[in-house]
């Protein structure tokens, strides 16, 4: 395995085009439980995390609006309400059980959502569509975050903005603590209520693996991203980025 | 979660005052910060012309510094007092934002209302303006009574016409003696002094 083309899977080094197909497994095995690991994991702190998100996202009626890795569809389904009638959302997800567990949400929900299956390191749409992208807790995933942000990047209006909402580094004197709750009680907590404890180890592991907050801000400059700011939430165990396409 | 709550009540309070959309939108994105010692307090507009806070990196484009001492005279709504807030960078903008806050009202009737409905919501809300009026006219009347009494019975307070009288005095002072300067300058100056006087001064 060559140095160029590997990359990591939680702690493991894999091949780069193993990646996508080992993060794919996860994926399927949870979507089921998805939701209710969340709330569990997460003590329902979630919900209010992608609140909090879409508050800032500055998404006026009318909007264009691109949920990237949108899985169970709770934020597609807060932004539908916000656009209204004369915008668009459209939910994507590289994952085609969570793609179906959000789309049937949506439908449940009476909203007409489109869900698409698509990677997001090759969007299919054009340049300057959209007035808000947001992906959370699906860039840690990806196996190339700077093809994926740019990409992003690219799908922007001018003026428009990229929200990342994703697990972070903790703020240092809780991190003991973080990583008793993450190694011990996660994969504990997975194997009972999920009966999958190998995908929360996985979920902890690519946890650590991500960049912190400020390379990640760094990152999203990169990408063409300008006024990259972000939001420390609950000491930095999430953390949100935002950042505009001037 | 200070700035996740703190966002949450000013998007409910934008909300319901719907006319500052306007007056915010023309400043989406840019961020103003304020200094109330001992608080520092990043606010940043939105482009849909709401408000949160801003994030841990946010560059201000305004700064707005109100003393603590201040802050008491913009409660009492002194208007004096806010010409003595200092304001830095963007003055447009943080004046824009001043009086979005200074002029946001809480709807706290409609608040109520959600939760047990129009009637009670109503009447809670009817108690509660009745109260803190009667509350802010008791703490009127106390704060009176007790100036009177430390200005007639037992001074301790300057009254306002006495300290106009006392500065006015001051200024007349001032200038008697700076005429009596240049008049001892001129005598000087036209009658030199005695040389043994001279020599007196100089030792």
């Amino acid at each position: 395995m060559s140095e160029e083309h590997s990359t990591h899977f939680g702690y493991k080094t894999v091949n780069e085009s193993e990646k996508a197909k080992k993060v794919a497994e996860v994926f399927h095995s949870v979507a089921d439980n998805y939701d209710l690991m969340n709330d569990v994991m997460s003590a329902g702190l979630h919900r209010g995390w992608k609140r909090f998100a879409v508050g800032v996202s500055g998404v006026n009626p009318g909007d264009r609006v691109l949920d990237i890795a949108g899985g169970s569809g709770d934020l597609s389904k807060l932004f539908a309400k916000k656009v209204g009638r004369s915008g668009q959302v459209i939910l994507t997800d590289i994952n085609a059980s969570m793609l179906g567990v959000g789309r049937d949400r949506m439908l449940d929900a009476g909203l007409s959502v489109p869900a698409l299956q698509c990677d997001a390191e090759k969007l299919p749409f054009p340049d300057g569509y959209f007035d808000c992208v947001i992906v959370a807790f699906g860039l840690r995933n990806m196996t190339h975050k700077d093809r994926a942000l740019a990409e992003m990047q690219r799908v922007l209006k001018v003026g428009g903005r990229l929200l990342v909402l994703e697990f972070s580094k903790v703020w240092q004197p809780l991190s003991k603590l973080y990583d008793v709750y993450s190694f011990k009680l996660l994969p504990l907590m997975g194997k009972l209520l999920a009966k999958d404890a190998e995908s929360y180890q996985y979920l902890a592991e690519s946890i650590r693996m991500h960049p912190d907050q400020d390379t990640l801000k760094q990152m999203m400059i990169e990408a063409g991203l300008s006024k990259v700011d972000y939001y420390n939430l609950v000491a930095g165990v999430v953390a949100l980025h935002k950042g505009y396409k001037t | 979660m200070l700035k996740v709550l703190s966002t949450q009540v000013l998007q409910h309070l934008i909300a319901q005052n719907r006319w500052a959309n306007d007056l915010l939108r023309p400043y989406a994105g840019k961020a103003v910060q304020f200094h109330i010692a001992p608080l520092i307090a990043t606010l940043t507009v939105l482009e849909n012309g709401s408000l949160a806070m801003a994030g841990e990196t946010a560059q201000p484009d305004a700064t707005i510094t109100i003393p603590p001492s201040l802050l008491l005279r913009l409660i009492a709504k002194d208007d004096s007092a806010k010409l003595m807030i200092k304001i830095e960078g963007d003055a447009e903008l943080a004046s824009t934002l001043a009086k979005v806050i200074n002029h946001m009202r809480w709807d706290y009737e409609r608040d109520i209302s959600q939760v047990i409905g129009d009637v009670p919501a109503y009447k809670i809300s009817a108690i509660g303006k009745h109260t803190v009026n009667a509350a802010i006219e008791t703490a009127e009347n106390l704060a009176s009574m007790l100036s009177e009494y430390w200005q007639e019975e037992n001074p301790l307070l300057a009254k306002k016409r006495h300290v106009e009288q006392l500065i006015a005095d001051v200024d007349t002072l001032r200038a008697d003696v700076e005429r009596l300067e240049k008049r001892l300058h001129k005598i000087t100056l036209k009658q030199p002094l005695a040389p043994t006087q001279t020599t007196l001064f100089t030792e």
